[in-house]
């Protein structure tokens, strides 16, 4: 009897020990769209690293998908029920901000004053800050070496010339030389082009005060593709039947083209690719440096009704220490947003790496909210139509862009 | 007293009775319904406030060539696929109420596509169709029909017709079922008439046991045209709706608008018209196929 009376005090005071412990730790809900086995952006070993150095907080990790996040979160958001940190992108950003849900971070954050200034301004919404970007990620022109070798190219092309001498050379060898589909490797050509062709300026063109159709800076882009289509660049019919995230691939993978317009996310799985031997370049352009066309793809964002203010501010900045975000940009083969900081890129993009060292950065305008994100299906779309018909008019093809632009 | 109130509440009783199911009917399908023809008034992005904009989000559906355009593909598409689809699994029913040594063996791997998920699917005949690399065109090359091979869902005038192959490669298996289940039901003395009549396979097909499955092609025809008025996964995998809109149906339509462009108002209305479409062709089928059942 007196065993047990024994145990019982034991198992009592052990349960209330913990209970204390438990109730004293913060939990925190963070939900990403990375960090899954396919991808997780060193977030598994950052979050580890968070706990130890804050044994305070406990982090519960949800992994949500990026087309299930538009689902998900905002029932939870509405019924006050959000997650206390979220993995953003500026689309959300601005449709959640604009409806209170989301925490100002605040321009007196120790990360504001350190973000690229070419970035800081899409980040920054009058006043307030609502996401802490965690990495830009490289769109360009992936390059099969081999092939390029085989077709007695020594360089990697970064501008038209280049690319309309590498095409033939390509094309008299007998190889396929461009990924060119209508719905992502065009898209990314034309609005990289078209941008450098305007200085720069992409954001006029995503309000009423510029049309497309009209402009010279797109149209002659247009005009640079029908040249292409003679150099011998792209079959342009052909295209169509490609699907840019599984059979493009899949083409480029196997050695079948030996360039391709794509986003850096790509490296990964092309190195696992047993004799591919490619780099990762600047989009051709009018300029020598190519155009390295950035994505600014992810940051964190803060439930304006978090419970845990403190606390997921705290993790928040956690990702901006240098040595913590370089996990994440290794494992993303991604660039830091902040000024001075490192990349986690590796020696395949080095002729990207250098585009940007020389000036060649060009935003993507749908990622700073420049262009509305229903523009981006449209010139997918349209561009399709452009390559099954090129005979279609520079107009007839930038007024749908227009019409999408006025539409949203 | 109570027996004057018996008699005033005999005639409703009955209908107290059906108060549970229109609850249920009214809080799982009617309110919803409500919600999205209230929404589709609205800007409402998903989140925050809808704010009532009145007719915009329909003069925009009809001003617009774009969304005109996607109820088109949506009915080409349905027609394709209603007419191959009944057509396919009525011969197939036909050879295996012929053959029943192998019928349930054939049934099974004919339904096995349907249990298969869409993405699969979607993702199997999006190679087989791949312009370079394609299962489709290189058999064509090895048969020596090399100038027939094409991009099939590159080319606009081929993509519609080649998803919807995919889509009756998967569903037959389901209107064989069908029609399978209505062989089954046809007499068996009135196929002996027939035989003992002197009446080829040919003619017992065509004027006996085709007239007696009209309650099958009712129940396949209504069944597969409101199914294929509402899809959206075979397009959207793969083709995300192109080339250039080509295989853009309304419900991809409506996708694209919900997650993306956050328009769910905008989505709410594109709803509210598919509705519409799908419960003006069940009813006019509905019709059709009653009165042609009750003419056999």
């Amino acid at each position: 009897m007196k065993s047990l009376k024994i145990g019982l005090a034991g198992a009592v005071l052990t349960a209330t020990l913990c209970g204390t412990a438990y109730a004293d730790k913060i939990v925190l809900d963070v939900t990403a769209w990375k960090g899954n086995e396919a991808e997780p952006a060193g977030l598994p070993e950052l979050i580890e690293k968070f706990e130890a150095e804050n044994p305070e907080i406990d982090v519960e990790f949800s992994y949500i998908s990026r087309l299930d996040t538009d689902v998900v979160l905002p029932p939870r958001l509405q019924g006050n029920n959000a997650p206390d940190v979220m993995m953003t992108d500026m689309p959300l950003v601005k449709i959640w901000s604009e409806a209170g849900l989301l925490a100002d971070l605040g321009k007196d954050s120790p990360w504001y004053g350190n973000i690229e200034p070419a970035l800081q301004p899409s980040v920054t919404a009058g006043e307030a800050v609502y996401i802490m970007p965690l990495e830009v990620i490289g769109m360009g022109n992936f390059v099969n070496l081999s092939l390029l070798k085989q077709a007695g190219v020594e360089d990697i092309p970064t501008t038209l010339d280049g690319l309309k001498d590498a095409c033939g050379k390509l094309a008299d060898a007998g190889i396929k030389p461009l990924v060119f589909t209508g719905s992502f490797s065009a898209p990314l050509f034309v609005i990289a082009n078209g941008i450098e062709r305007a200085e720069g300026q992409a954001a006029p063109y995503g309000s009423p005060d510029k049309t497309f159709a009209g402009d010279a800076a797109f149209g002659s882009v247009l005009d640079t593709v029908r040249e292409l289509i003679d150099a011998r660049c792209l079959d342009p019919k052909g295209q169509a039947g490609l699907d840019p995230w599984s059979t493009a691939l899949t083409a480029f993978k196997s050695g079948d083209f030996a360039m391709m317009p794509q986003g850096a996310w790509n490296i990964a799985d092309f190195s696992s690719v047993a004799d591919l031997d490619f780099a990762f370049a600047p989009i051709p352009s009018g300029k020598d440096t190519g155009v390295a066309l950035d994505l600014f793809g992810i940051g964190w964002s803060v439930s304006a009704n978090s419970q845990h203010q403190e606390a997921a501010r705290k993790f928040v900045s956690f990702f901006s220490e240098e040595e913590n975000l370089q996990i994440m940009l290794d494992a993303e083969s991604a660039y830091s947003p902040f000024v001075g900081g490192q990349s986690g890129t590796s020696d395949v993009t080095k002729p990207y790496d250098a585009s940007r060292a020389e000036g060649g950065v060009i935003m993507y305008p749908f990622a700073v909210l420049d262009w509305p994100k229903p523009l981006e299906k449209e010139i997918w779309d349209s561009l399709t139509g452009f390559l099954l018909n090129t005979d279609r008019s520079n107009d007839e093809v930038l007024e749908r862009w227009d019409e999408a632009v006025e539409d949203s | 007293m109570p027996e004057a109130w018996g008699r005033v509440l005999q005639p409703i009783r009955i209908y107290l009775f059906t108060v549970p199911a229109l609850l249920v009917i009214g809080a799982f399908f009617v309110y919803p319904i409500l919600l999205s023809v209230n929404l589709s008034f609205t800007n409402f992005t998903g989140v925050g406030v809808a704010n009532y904009i009145g007719w915009a989000n329909y003069e925009r559906f009809l001003s617009r060539s774009r969304y005109l355009n996607s109820v088109g593909v949506t009915i080409k598409f349905t027609f394709l696929v209603v007419v191959f689809q009944t057509l396919i699994g009525l011969v197939f029913a036909a050879l295996l109420h012929r053959m029943p040594a192998i019928r349930n063996f054939c049934r099974a791997v004919l339904f096995t596509p349907a249990m298969m998920s869409f993405v699969i699917v979607g993702y199997v005949w999006q190679f087989i169709y791949a312009p370079y690399t394609g299962g489709l065109n290189a058999f064509l090359s090895a048969i020596g029909l090399e100038s027939l091979a094409r991009g099939w869902l590159g080319d606009p005038s081929t993509a519609l017709f080649a998803i919807a192959a995919t889509h009756v490669w998967m569903f037959v298996g389901y209107t064989t079922a069908i029609f399978l289940v209505g062989f089954a039901n046809i007499p068996s003395d009135i196929e002996e008439a027939g035989r003992l009549d002197g009446a080829s396979s040919w003619q017992r097909f065509r004027y006996l046991e085709l007239p007696l499955l009209a309650p099958s092609f009712t129940v396949n025809i209504i069944l597969s045209t409101v199914g294929t008025l509402k899809t959206f996964e075979l397009p959207f995998i793969m083709t995300r709706g192109g080339p250039d809109r080509a295989t853009n149906t309304l419900s991809l339509e409506i996708v694209n608008n919900l997650f993306g462009s956050y328009k769910f108002g905008f989505a709410s209305a594109l709803s509210i018209v598919m509705l519409l479409i799908v419960v003006a062709v069940a009813i006019v089928q509905n019709i059709y196929l009653k009165r042609r059942e009750d003419n056999q």
